[in-house]
């Protein structure tokens, strides 16, 4: 009985090990003339560095993981590191490898391109485009929204709000007001909205959901979410609309994606140009249009319908760099039982 | 030449009594061998050593008179040519009953194998079973195919370890008869290990008794029943009955009589007298020197086993008697002996 | 000194063990080189996390390190975890034992077509779960859900081995315990459970193991465990080091619980004594049994399986994301397969002399290979990947973020889910069958290729199952060590959940989990 099966397991065994030699893959990245690690989703950003391979005129290699994952990588990888750009979905893990030193200065001219606030300090990154931090709101449910976050510990708004405390945006957010507040406030925030029963998700989009269906009144999402759904589905479609909180309330803190040239490639020329690619107008016009993010650089401003242009916004003011220190936020959160 | 030699192996397992103490056995071509001994006495540990499933301690293997274990030397088993048949056969059930048969044959030619395939089967009688899976046959067949397997290779030496054990009785008798023969067609060397005397008596060609990890006696089965070593080995393989005696040149005096001794015991005088119930007759109490009450009878069919209280000895001894016992218990009874006896220190 | 009874005399050199010296005992000598060295690679290659955790707790002083493991915290997290995994593990022993039986051992309706759907779950990504379950109940989250979600993932760690194990025994002994007047359930009890206990243990302690390695139900369950607390530490702080000091910890539990299970494993032989080679075993009929029985395994494989393959199906309807490329599919599921495939060859291969030496040559090597192979088990994988960058840009540049590096790293991440299955396969085969090989002329390395691993095959070939599915969802090493530009359907799947693509995700879970049903489907059809 188990006599055909042995001789099938040899089979097996035999068949994968040739398979993969069969199954074609990848890239080869020692024929790339750069290699990008990018902590933004393929989705997102797929169409851009198709673009960015033209422009920089050699081979370009993407790897795509998660920008923490990534920044551990190459801190692994030090001196012999793959990667010669380093394309983060956030402005944390871009500082974490500059504290350690291991970004490449950028030429001024790169760095003027971009206001400073979107910069690293130590002039080894730069902000490639920005997203804010807003509230959905259901108007059939809410006349006005508050006008900053303080409000939401408010009695009113008990158990009508959504949020995903697992998310990273919402972590940097929770992050800038201990920068912008402190500690002890931040911590007495917390406190009241868990004690308001705030809603939890598992993403931004299903906040959205949840406010466009009145699950809930009020949502603390990022901004492009709302605007990828009215282009998808047409405005009159979507129910929830969004409000920006004036005042360099915390609760509008604008968040940066950027990049940073990784040290100790030789690939320091080819990245460079990516750089520049990333500032020009066409990368700029392309996180406007494409992503509906902020754009940075170029002075081109986003065209989507309604978008009220970053300097109008009035953001909270912190180095985006000193986001990275994420662990007193997390246990914060784990202290007030919302992770 | 494929007779075996072992000499002075000595194999413990951590501290304490060692298994083998200094074993000596030679076994010469084409005999079979019985190791035979109580449980523990080793000679699992032995034919373990042999095969070279396990190391001795000291000690040497020669086949043939080529070293297979000794100081500096120990083939793996896969080189000493040495087939075995253990308890219970343990095929391959995996593998076809051919196929198991042909597990052990050289890389030779498909046509070579299946050849002596067939023969092996044919000469254990199962022509015809090679497409058979082993959970397919009954006990005894898997223990003869079993027994094909072992000697397919042409083996210098084939070791059996109590391969009839899981037989039922009736079953035993054949397929022991069928393993000699087959033995013998082979002209194979075979040391059998038994714990079973009538085994070893009935199938062997020389008995080696061990006790206490050494060869206390090797003779050919009439010999170490009749001239057992020492009352031990006279107890273990076969009825005996122990009297005090005093040897007077070739006779001994008992509180049976005098009996012719089978050989002059030089220096010992009192000692322990070994005879076989078989050498006792029940007679008339008047037609007798010595004579006692039968205390019990108990019948075997072929013979019948009488318990008879002897005046003058302590322990009631055993008679064999042919038939249905003419005696019952209570009934006073004389005896008499037949043929020789033999001689003991005794000191047990 | 009765004359009659000789083998009752006291013979001063006779030992109380009886004839046989103990197999263990006899066996326990060194292992083979020809076993030894593969093993001895193998384990290495098990231990080379904890080689880069040492260097990396290290690397601010022990000082430091202490701090983070003697954290408050540190002792919480550590509590959480085991909690979680003693609860999951004792659900999948309920669920596993109990299918194995029914689809083993009764007259089972379908048992082949369960046999297969029941491993399944296996495939299924445990952030997949605990989306599906979210989604469908939110009440759940919290520790029930990631208990719920982690259970319905991990049980066929449990059903495979112990499913092979039942294969093996001899059911001549069930025969016996119904003779001597115990019912179906009482034999099971007393007979056919006793002779599961390694098969079973070994499983347990694959659970025991992945739930404490487990990031993904967790996170989205929101209960927070310790392998969390590491991921926080690398995405929250971009600290390696409070990460590998909390991953020693974890490494320390792992070695911890597999001492536990090798000691509970005791010294008893499985291997089948009796007459002969075992007969196939009857299928038990179920009568009024049946279907109550058909309803358990319908209620585990449809919560386990449908549950996710629904959230899909969900997915697709309301998603408007929905892009269907059946050319990127078919590609990225052809790449997966030749990726788990390989993983799983080296894997397999790796384990076998590890887990033939386990099984027959006990003694204080075994028990070091073994605990090798486990001792990193319990790492999160983006720990372990993030170790194998570390040797990999240092030792072995050449296949730096290369194929042969991925299928490394499944092996490394991987290696105790074949060991167990070959392990508890091998102790069920009669050693006196390696003896026999060895007396007619075979080497111990030939004796391996055509006695034990055939007899084991059962076993093997559930062990290689298991790790073919287990590469097939594994992501966080693939996503640090995949060759640039190579995506798996984990992969992709990840690609799409992080967009919230979820209806262009989709077909990718699907695929997921409808391929895992391959070598499930492989195993069955050889099964009699």
């Amino acid at each position: 009985m188990p006599r055909p099966l042995a001789r099938r397991s040899t089979a097996l065994l035999a068949a994968a090990l040739l398979l993969p030699a069969i199954a074609g893959c990848g890239v080869d990245e020692d024929d790339a003339g750069l290699v990008i690690y990018s902590g933004r989703n393929e989705k997102l950003v797929k169409p851009l560095l198709d673009e960015l391979e033209k422009a920089v005129g050699t081979t370009v290699a993407v790897r795509y993981g998660e920008s923490a994952e990534l920044a551990a990588q190459i801190q692994e990888e030090g001196a012999k590191t793959n990667a010669g750009l380093f394309f983060s979905q956030d402005a944390g893990a871009l500082g974490a490898l500059s504290t350690k030193g291991l970004l490449q200065k950028l030429p001024q001219q790169s760095l003027d391109k971009v206001d400073p606030a979107f910069r690293g300090s130590a002039g080894d990154w730069v902000g490639t485009s920005g997203r804010v931090r807003v509230l959905a709101y259901h108007p059939g449910q809410v006349a006005k929204a508050p006008d900053t976050v303080h409000d939401l510990v408010e009695p009113e708004w008990k158990g009508k709000i959504g949020y995903v405390p697992t998310n990273a945006s919402f972590q940097a957010f929770v992050t800038g007001m201990r920068v912008l507040e402190g500690d002890d406030a931040t911590r007495a925030w917390l406190k009241g909205l868990k004690a308001n029963e705030p809603k939890v998700y598992d993403n931004n989009l299903k906040v959205l959901d949840a406010v466009d269906e009145g699950e809930v009144s009020l949502g603390l999402i990022n901004h492009y979410y709302w605007y990828e759904r009215v282009a998808e589905e047409g405005e009159d479609k979507v129910k929830a609309k969004i409000h920006f909180l004036p005042g360099g309330d915390p609760g509008a803190l604008v968040n940066a994606a950027g990049v940073g040239i990784v040290k100790g490639s030789d690939q320091a020329p080819a990245a460079q140009k990516a750089v520049d690619f990333l500032l020009s107008e066409k990368a700029q016009k392309y996180f406007a249009e494409d992503t509906k993010e902020y754009p940075l650089a170029a002075g081109v401003t986003s065209t989507v319908k309604d978008l009220p242009p970053l300097a109008s916004l009035d953001a909270p003011t912190i180095d985006l760099g000193k986001l990275q220190s994420l662990q007193e936020t997390l246990k914060m959160l784990q202290d007030a039982g919302m992770v | 030449m494929t007779d075996l030699h072992v000499t002075g192996l000595s194999k413990a397992y951590g501290p304490g009594a060692p298994v083998l103490d200094g074993l000596d056995l030679t076994v010469p071509q084409g005999a079979l061998a019985a190791v035979l001994g109580p449980s523990g006495c080793g000679k699992t540990t032995l034919l373990r050593i042999i095969a070279g499933f396990l190391r001795s301690d000291a000690g040497t293997l020669t086949i043939g008179g080529r070293t297979i274990s000794g100081p500096g030397v120990h083939l793996p088993p896969e080189q000493r040519r040495i087939g075995i048949v253990p308890q219970e056969g343990a095929l391959f059930p995996h593998l076809s009953v051919a196929r198991n048969v042909a597990f052990g044959l050289p890389g030779a030619d498909r046509s070579t194998r299946q050849r002596r395939t067939e023969e092996m089967l044919e000469l254990v009688g199962l022509s015809g079973y090679g497409d058979r899976m082993p959970h397919e046959l009954s006990g005894g067949q898997q223990q003869r195919v079993a027994l094909a397997r072992a000697l397919a290779p042409e083996p210098a030496l084939v070791l059996l370890d109590e391969p009839f054990n899981a037989l039922d009785s009736a079953l035993r008798t054949g397929v022991r008869a069928d393993v000699r023969a087959a033995l013998q067609a082979t002209g194979a060397t075979a040391l059998l290990v038994t714990h079973d005397q009538q085994e070893a008596l009935s199938t062997a060609d020389l008995v080696a008794v061990v006790r206490g990890g050494r060869v206390v006696q090797c003779d050919t089965p009439h010999e170490v029943y009749r001239r057992p070593a020492d009352p031990w080995v006279a107890a273990f393989v076969g009825d005996a009955v122990l009297v005090a005696g005093t040897a007077d040149h070739n006779n001994v005096e008992t509180a049976l009589g005098r009996i012719p001794l089978t050989a002059p015991t030089g220096e010992l005088r009192q000692g322990v007298v070994v005879l076989r119930p078989e050498q006792l007759h029940l007679v008339d109490p008047d037609a007798a020197e010595a004579g006692g009450t039968v205390t019990d009878v108990r019948f075997y069919g072929h013979d019948a086993m009488v318990t008879v209280a002897v005046d003058g000895i302590d322990e009631a001894i055993a008679v064999r008697v042919p038939g249905q016992a003419a005696a019952r218990p209570g009934e006073r009874m004389g005896i008499e002996v037949t043929g020789e006896a033999t001689l003991h220190a005794a000191a047990m | 000194m009765h004359p009659a009874d000789p083998v009752a005399q006291t013979d001063p050199a006779a030992r109380p063990t009886g004839a046989t010296p103990p197999a263990g005992r006899s066996r326990a000598g060194r292992p083979p080189a020809a076993l030894l060295v593969p093993a001895a690679v193998a384990a290495v290659f098990a231990l080379l996390p904890l080689g880069y955790l040492a260097i990396r707790s290290l690397e601010h002083g022990p000082a430091f390190a202490w701090g983070v493991i003697a954290d408050e915290r540190t002792a919480q997290l550590l509590g959480r975890s085991l909690g979680l995994a003693a609860v999951v593990v004792a659900a999948c022993l309920v669920l596993g034992v109990s299918l194995a039986w029914l689809t083993v051992r009764t007259a089972l309706p379908g048992a082949r077509a369960w046999s297969v759907l029941v491993t399944l779950p296996l495939a299924v990504p445990s952030y997949v779960a605990g989306f599906a379950w979210l989604s469908a109940f939110p009440a759940l989250a919290g520790f029930a859900g990631a208990a719920v979600a982690l259970t319905l993932v991990s049980f066929p760690y449990v059903y495979l081995p112990v499913t092979a194990a039942l294969r093996g025994t001899d059911p001549a002994q069930e025969e016996v315990s119904r003779s001597l007047g115990h019912g179906p359930l009482k034999t099971f009890l007393r007979v056919t459970l006793p002779q599961l206990r390694p098969a079973a243990a070994g499983g347990a302690v694959l659970v025991a193991l992945y739930v404490f390695s487990d990031f993904g139900a967790v996170s989205l369950m929101r209960y927070d465990t310790f392998t969390r607390g590491i991921y926080t530490s690398y995405r929250a702080s971009f600290d390696r080091t409070p990460a590998a000091a909390l991953s020693v910890v974890l490494v320390v539990m792992t070695i911890a619980l597999v001492a536990a299970e090798a000691r509970s494993r005791g010294r008893a032989g499985h291997a089948r004594t009796g007459t002969g080679t075992a007969r196939p075993a009857i299928p038990l009929a179920l009568g009024r049994w049946r279907l109550p029985a058909l309803a358990w395994c319908a209620v585990v494989t449809g919560t386990a399986v449908l549950t996710p393959l629904a959230t899909c199906g969900y997915w697709l309807a309301v998603g408007n994301s929905a892009t269907w490329e059946p050319d990127t599919l078919a590609d990225t599921a052809a790449t997966t397969l030749g990726v788990a495939a390989a993983g799983a060859a080296l894997t397999t291969l790796l384990a076998l002399p590890v887990a033939v030496i386990a099984a027959r040559h006990r003694g204080r090597t075994a028990t070091l290979l073994e605990h090798s192979a486990y001792a990193g088990h319990a790492l999160p994988g983006i720990t372990v990947a993030l170790s194998l960058v570390f040797f990999a840009v240092r030792y072995a540049e050449p296949i730096y973020q290369e194929l042969p590096l991925l299928v490394c790293a499944y092996a490394v991440l991987f290696l105790p889910v074949a060991v167990a299955g070959t392990r508890a396969a091998v102790l069920q085969s009669p050693p006196v069958l390696e003896d026999v090989a060895r007396s007619l002329g075979r080497s111990p390395l030939k004796v391996l290729r055509e006695v034990t691993v055939p007899l084991a095959a059962p076993g093997v070939a559930a062990g290689a199952a298991l790790t073919f599915v287990v590469c097939m969802k594994e992501l966080p090493a693939t996503l640090l060590l995949r060759p640039t530009g190579m995506d798996t359907l984990a992969t992709r799947l990840w690609t799409e959940t992080g967009t919230g693509s979820f209806a262009a995700a989709a077909p990718y879970a699907a695929a997921l989990i409808l391929l895992a049903a391959v070598p499930s489907y492989l195993l069955g059809r050889h099964r009699t």
